[in-house]
């Protein structure tokens, strides 16, 4: 089985937010509830100053901090669908334990106050059990892997489109948008990405692309600190996330 | 269990559409103990119902990048690059995706309406009431004959924004001919971006925007385009910019602009200047490229003996200089460049000399190497000015219709429509023909150099001069929100007879008399000749994806069933045209003889593959030799009067540096700008006049990335990652920087009040330390007052304020485009 | 004796009512809004998962644990002097785990799910398994030990042997629950193998003040009507010992606001420069709620005075449930990977629906509690210092 990794070119990206939006299309997202974000920082002052930006998805990391804290296995990392990190959300008791262990941000609750008023919940409300039900919602469900729109009081989080992705033909060593035969099972961030700063492919074959990229240009994992191991790998300048630093205020 | 499911899913799916907005949350079981009694979906991975897929055009910006849109169960659920569509290519930019949300946005008319509240205003209720679509035409229809009855019809105006192709704003030339008004249509240009095309058309004839070369280019400089925000095909732009930043050579970009942005964080470098100066940048670099002899011989030419003789504040002797493809280099030195040197630039714009001339060299020494622009340099009093001095550095790099530079877009090989206006003539029609001139003075004594002056409509109305209007029909555009001084329109919309044909609710609804509402674009058959892309002709279609979910139909109709029900023989014209479909039909009739390199030879296969397009484009300059296509290579060398009459457009078949175009009218631009008559030609620093005196602060109001069409105000989705630079996430914030705020007591988060001559508005300020001091940016979305509940709530409709009530009204004189980024404003605590 | 248990009384049904009313409310407030509004109705979001009702219900586990370890005294180290509370401990340590555990209920997303989620899950390296499962053994254990109680059984084999597995089911719960915290390398304020100890020391001393508070409760605040070991108890030891556990409470306390202050990391050292000491409700809290009543109880005059006690004992129950909030939020306001979505530390204040839960828990106690009081003696003690004493000798004892 392959074990699926993604990686974002940094000197290729433009921090536009496509692939927030492309997610947010494909997977019936809140606003606010971004299963793929672009998060930006900026640093110094005119005229000499900086900003930058680094897409973050979820880092289906091989050691995921998340999986060992949830006391029901709800959240779960899926080795024979490529190591992704799934929640089932028939499992899920909405503790979120999960929260407070991803070191990476990645995981929403979406049954909280809404960002953008009035709430799209109460728009669009909820019927066979979902939080919400827009007239746009995707074919695709799969409650125990966290596909669909959830239910209430769960947690939500990127599945690397699996939806799409477990249909790819068995072995493929990686998918490529612009491959007619594959885009359809290419997840949503990368199959739109204009830049095309990110690829996705199989990060146990050592002919696939994403292992190229990785070795030719010095992929690093993000935060590789806290030991997670992310299947996640970003390429370029500016791989490295700022410390949080209080802005000037008055 | 899985029929039981779909069968629900249906129900759902109907339920939804029928009760969306009522909140169905009272019912709701107790959530933390929900669980128990749900039936957990154990089931597996499912997918409901068979998907459809069909081609579009996306709506959110000018670019027409194709789409893919999938349909399951009638429902539309997402929408993909087109792989097929040569500017999406697979891919789409972040609005690309928003378009399920504008379809199923709860907030849309849901068919035509008529006012029945006299009284108009922010706050006055129209009072809509649903009326047929046959009431509404006839009511239309019968005015406009009444109009014409009584002399009047140049009374009726037509406004529009965003024209697609012949299907909806290529209506208007016939329409304007056969009722008999000069005002069909006055379209948005000159509030959009006319500076770059009229600077084209200052210097190398062609007005028009141009297309790019950009995966070959080697060197870029780009002025104030919102290159990586906003410019367009943002989307191609986009994997055009992944392309040149990883091929060997890398592309090196430097790009100038007045604030901290996507774009310059990109850029190798950056060069944060003033409002208003970057002609003064491109001048330097025009003289740094003189005097270190980079400019591209084989296009300019050079001196007879090949000895540099540009030197700082010297003058040269024409006869010296022998130019081949440019016009007026020695003169344009001699009179300006000279004395142009990057320490006067300094001077002018703040930006250190060195820096000048390390992008200058770069610049000059890289091949190809093109600069672009758009309205940051342009939307200003000087801005055509700005325009040719920038425009003059690719006549110095020789990038014009070179491989990796730029040249202009080709049109679409469509047959001929059903009918001609010109056989369908009455006495009305033929009386009024040049009768009156059109409500905005464009293309008058007034404003010679311009095609539209819609931000003058209101003012001139008011006041009476030339005339007063009766009738206004408006198509995908706000002038009512977006104009400066905007609140103008509000007076001469309350005075007039307005029909609004936008799908959303939105300002100038709020004051119109009667509301057609037009399909969104997911639910339209449409056509769209591309925006100038990469030169050689495309056209693609919009397919409707689904029926239209309410009451709604193209504006095309509108406008042809609007037509049928005119007395005389224009009635009949629009019984030929029929309907937006036949006339779609008898365009793509003319694919039949030169079909596409997909394949598509008609109106079917046009659909099914969604564009038609064909490369290559068709002539190419190298090395100073201009070459056209023959079929196989650019292998016929083209002569020096072909050259002139198919691609550089200007009197003397050549670049100009002194413009012929500009010295057509150098009275006018000498009372309106000062410049003495003889210098009117050339590229040169003309100082910004900014509005709002001597008030501290430059006030611009750029484009974000998810500025879609105006319409991602009422986006939740789109306001949730509207203005990722400053975290505005739920409305967008005065961008400033924290010295500028501190000396006016304002914190971080804090309510502040920005103060033009026209008025103030409020914003929230968070501060953004690489911003310049002297410059606020409060990007351009919220403060729609009518645009609908996300877009009116939380305070988003008043803080912020619409930018476009304190931008005066105030255009740069040559190209008449609005200069909205030259006022100058107050800050301070609210 | 039973006279003089006012809960026992009129005025007992008076607070059982009005706690009842309390508590019905709190929860109908609160199940109303979370009917209507989902965990819209709370301020806990995505930012700070977990807010207020959590930190009720840590700041509940903890006293209760508190409590469980303060019977031990008695007990299991057979300390005789405290055998006149013993019982009342492990009555309020069972009472005040269930309401913390109730509020916990009301907090999560799936409750009923929980119950068989967790067991089939057997997801061993979850501190929140483990969390699950020691207070439930912890709640078994203080149920056996009750029971036992109430049947006078005090010094039997198996009496003492359940002592001491509940001892070591309280040491391992709130141990464990402090992990839940502790392990978490990716929050480095709570980031800390040492956590079980502070828990320990501030579980019993919010479980000292519950013990004081309502003891005094169930004696109309009147020490005179208590029984003569229990006046000895509170007039001699226990003082000292709230007073001592006060003050190491304190010196934890601030051995990490020192560690976190002189640490560079801003998730540790902003949360106390930016966050925690900049809050007036944390200094209000902090030297009115735990210095305060550790200077009052210092004196030797003033720490035998009922009315002190019983002020120390509720100043002591504010400043220890800010604590718990501020231990809570504060390793979550520094916003984690966000660039600028989180502008700046994130900002959370509870919502009125988190404080009717907290609400709830608390006026649950009541209830609970005067119920106790009502059906069960809570004084009890072994009959070998039940004996009783020559009347008037109760004046004179001293510490």
């Amino acid at each position: 089985m392959a074990k699926w990794g993604m990686v974002i070119d940094l000197d290729k990206c433009t921090g536009c937010q496509a692939c927030t939006t492309a997610c947010g299309m494909e997977n019936n997202t809140l606003p606010g509830e971004n299963w793929q974000d672009v998060l930006y920082y900026s640093e110094g002052e005119y005229p000499s100053g900086q900003m930058k930006w680094l897409p973050r998805p979820c880092m289906q990391c091989e050691d995921p901090s998340c999986v060992h804290v949830c006391p029901t296995r709800a959240t779960y990392k899926d080795e024979a669908a490529g190591g992704i990190v799934f929640v089932d959300w028939n499992k899920c008791i909405g503790c979120k334990y999960c929260m407070i262990a991803c070191p990476y941000g990645v995981r929403f609750y979406a049954d909280e106050k809404p960002l953008v008023e009035p709430d799209l919940k109460s728009i669009f409300p909820g019927e066979n059990g979902q939080l919400w039900s827009p007239p746009y919602q995707g074919p695709d469900e799969d409650w125990r892997r966290g596909i669909g729109i959830q239910p209430k009081g769960v947690v939500s989080k990127c599945t690397f489109c699996y939806h799409r992705v477990s249909k790819a033909p068995e072995g493929v060593a990686d998918l490529d948008e612009d491959d007619p035969e594959l885009v359809e099972f290419v997840p949503a961030c990368v199959r739109t990405c204009p830049p095309k700063a990110r690829y996705f492919g199989d990060l146990d074959n050592p002919q696939s692309n994403v292992n190229r990229l990785i070795g030719n240009k010095r992929g690093v994992r993000l935060r590789d600190e806290t030991g997670n191991r992310p299947q996640v790998y970003y390429l370029g300048a500016g791989a490295g996330v700022p410390a949080f630093q209080r802005r000037e205020r008055s | 269990m899985n029929v039981l499911k779909a069968l629900m899913t249906r129900r759902r799916f109907l339920q939804v559409s029928g009760a969306a907005g009522v909140a169905g949350a009272g019912a709701a079981k107790l959530v933390g103990f929900t669980a128990a009694t749900s039936t957990p979906k154990t089931a597996g991975a499912q997918a409901r119902g068979q998907t459809r897929v069909t081609k579009n055009i996306c709506h959110q910006c000018p670019a027409r990048c194709g789409i893919n849109v999938y349909t399951t169960n009638g429902r539309v659920h997402a929408i993909y690059g087109d792989p097929g569509n040569p500017i999406a290519n697979g891919k789409l930019c972040p609005k690309g995706h928003l378009g399920t949300y504008f379809l199923y946005d709860p907030d849309r008319f849901k068919g035509p309406m008529r006012r029945t509240n006299p009284r108009k205003g922010r706050n006055e209720d129209p009072g809509w009431e649903p009326i047929s679509w046959e009431q509404a035409y006839d009511e239309i229809a019968g005015r406009i004959n009444e109009l014409r009855r009584n002399g009047e019809a140049h009374k009726f105006a037509h406004f529009y924004g965003r024209g697609w192709g012949p299907s909806d704003a290529g209506l208007y030339g016939a329409w304007g001919q056969l009722i008999g008004t000069p005002n069909s249509a006055i379209g948005h240009a000159s509030m959009c971006a006319e500076g770059s095309k009229r600077a084209k058309a200052a210097t190398d004839g062609n007005n028009s925007y141009n297309a790019y070369d950009y995966r070959n280019t080697n060197c870029m400089l780009i002025f104030g385009a919102g290159f990586l925000e906003a410019f367009r095909p943002y989307n191609k732009i986009m994997q055009d910019w992944g392309h040149m930043r990883t091929k060997s050579p890398k592309t090196r970009v430097t790009t100038i602009d007045v604030r901290m942005n996507p774009t310059m964080a990109a850029s190798d470098r950056y060069l944060m200047t003033k409002p208003g100066t970057d002609g003064a940048i491109a001048l330097a670099i025009a003289h740094v490229m003189l005097t270190e002899g980079l400019w591209e011989k084989d296009f300019v030419g050079d001196f007879r003996d090949g000895r540099n003789r540009f030197r700082t504040g010297q003058t040269v002797r024409a006869f010296e200089f022998e130019e081949k493809w440019t016009h007026g280099l020695v003169d344009w030195w001699n009179n300006e460049l000279k004395d142009r040197s990057p320490s006067w630039a300094e001077s002018v714009t703040g930006i250190p000399a060195r820096q000048i001339i390390e992008v200058a060299r770069e610049f000059g020494t890289t091949r190809p190497a093109m600069a672009i622009m758009e309205r940051g340099p342009t939307a200003h009093t000087n801005g055509v000015y700005n325009g040719i001095a920038i425009h003059a550095l690719n006549a110095l790099s020789g990038c014009l219709f070179a491989k990796g530079g730029m040249f202009y877009q080709m049109g679409p090989s469509y047959g001929p429509g059903p009918a001609n206006p010109a056989d369908y003539m009455d006495d009305i029609a033929n009386e009024m023909r040049g009768k009156y001139p059109r409500i905005d003075m464009a293309r008058s004594e007034r404003w010679p150099f311009t095609g539209t002056m819609m931000q003058e409509t209101a003012r001139n109305h008011n006041a009476g001069d030339p005339y007063k209007l009766k009738m206004a029909m408006f198509y995908s555009t706000n002038p009512i929100w977006t104009a400066p001084d905007a609140p103008e329109w509000e007076k001469m919309m309350s005075e007039i007879f307005v029909i609004d044909t936008s799908p959303f609710p939105g300002e100038t609804a709020m004051f119109a008399d009667i509301v057609l509402p037009e399909s969104t674009y997911l639910e339209r058959l449409q056509d769209s000749p591309t925006y100038p892309f990469e030169g050689w002709p495309m056209t693609a279609l919009r397919v409707p994806a689904i029926d239209p979910i309410y009451n709604t139909t193209e504006f095309g109709n509108m406008m042809i069933e609007i037509g049928k029900r005119i007395e005389g023989p224009t009635g009949e014209y629009y019984q030929r045209i029929d309907s937006v479909e036949n006339l779609l039909r008898h365009l793509a009739r003319g694919f039949a003889n030169d079909p596409g390199d997909n394949g598509v030879n008609d109106f079917e296969s046009w659909k099914e593959k969604g564009v038609w397009y064909k490369k290559p484009y068709h002539w190419r300059q190298h090395r100073g030799v201009f070459y056209e296509w023959d079929g196989e290579g650019y292998n016929r060398v083209m002569s020096e009067e072909e050259v002139g009459e198919k691609l550089i457009k200007t009197a003397s078949g050549k670049f100009e540096f002194k413009s012929s175009h500009l010295e057509g009218h150098a009275d006018y631009i000498n009372r309106e700008l000062g410049i003495p008559t003889d210098r009117v030609g050339y590229p040169q620093w003309v100082e910004p006049r900014h509005t709002g005196g001597n008030r501290p602060l430059h006030f611009v109001t750029p484009k974000t990335p998810m500025t879609a069409e105006g319409r991602s105000g009422n986006i939740p989705h789109a306001v949730a990652i509207q203005q990722p630079i400053v975290g505005g996430n739920d409305r967008t914030y005065l961008e400033v920087h924290p010295q500028t705020a501190r000396e006016r007591g304002i914190r971080d988060g804090d309510r502040v009040r920005i103060r033009s001559d026209l008025g103030t508005i409020e914003a929230y300020a968070r501060y953004v330390p690489q911003h310049r001091p002297d410059t606020i940016v409060l990007p351009y979305e919220h403060g729609h007052w009518a645009q609908g509940r996300w877009a009116t709530g939380q305070g988003r409709s008043r803080t912020p304020g619409n930018p476009n009530e304190i931008t005066a009204n105030v255009s740069d004189p040559i190209s008449g485009l609005a200069c909205y980024y030259t006022g100058k404003v107050d800050l301070e605590r609210a | 004796m039973t006279n003089s248990n006012v809960m026992k009384g009129g005025a007992g049904t008076v607070l059982l009512v009005l706690s009842l009313l309390v508590m019905v409310a709190g929860f109908g407030y609160a199940a109303f809004s979370l009917s209507a509004h989902g965990h819209a109705a709370f301020n806990a979001s995505s930012n700070v998962p977990w807010g207020q009702p959590i930190s009720t219900y840590l700041y509940f586990a903890l006293a209760s644990s508190g409590l469980g370890l303060l019977a031990a005294i008695p007990l299991v180290f057979r300390v005789k002097a405290y055998y006149p509370v013993a019982k009342r401990c492990v009555f309020l340590a069972f009472i005040v785990l269930i309401s913390g555990m109730a509020v916990l209920a009301m907090e999560l997303g799936h409750t009923f799910r929980m119950i068989w989620a967790i067991p089939f899950g057997m997801q061993i390296e979850s501190a929140m398994f483990w969390m699950g499962v020691l207070y439930l053994l912890d709640l078994i254990f203080l149920l056996w030990k009750f029971q036992r109680l109430e049947g006078k059984d005090w010094d039997s084999k198996t009496a003492k042997q359940i002592g001491v597995a509940s001892f070591l089911g309280v040491l391992l719960a709130s141990g464990n629950l402090a992990l839940i915290f502790g392990m978490m390398s990716m929050r480095p304020f709570w980031f800390d193998g040492s956590l079980p100890i502070y828990f320990y020391l501030t579980g019993i001393t919010s479980g000292m003040a519950a013990l004081v508070f309502y003891t005094y409760l169930a004696y109309g605040f009147k020490r005179e009507a208590m029984p003569e070991p229990l006046q000895r108890l509170l007039t001699g030891n226990l003082p000292v010992l709230f007073a001592a556990l006060l003050g190491v409470t304190l010196l934890f306390i601030l051995v990490r606001m020192v560690t976190g202050l002189y640490s560079n990391m801003p998730e540790v050292h902003l949360v106390w420069s930016d966050y925690i000491l900049t809050s007036p409700v944390y200094h209000l809290s902090l030297w009115g709620g735990l210095v305060l009543p550790f200077l009052l109880l210092l004196s030797r005059n003033l720490r035998v005075q009922p009315g002190v006690q019983v002020l120390c004992a509720m100043l002591v129950f504010a400043g220890l449930f800010a604590e718990r909030y501020y231990f809570v939020v504060g390793g979550q306001v520094i916003p984690l990977f966000k660039g600028t979505w989180a502008w700046d530390i994130v900002h959370y204040t509870p919502s009125a629906a988190e404080w009717s839960l907290t609400l709830m828990g608390a006026a649950m106690i009541f209830v609970l509690y005067v119920l106790g009081e009502k059906y069960f003696n809570l004084s009890d003690t072994p009959a070998d210092i039940t004996a009783p004493e020559p009347s008037g000798a109760t004046a004179k004892v001293t510490a």
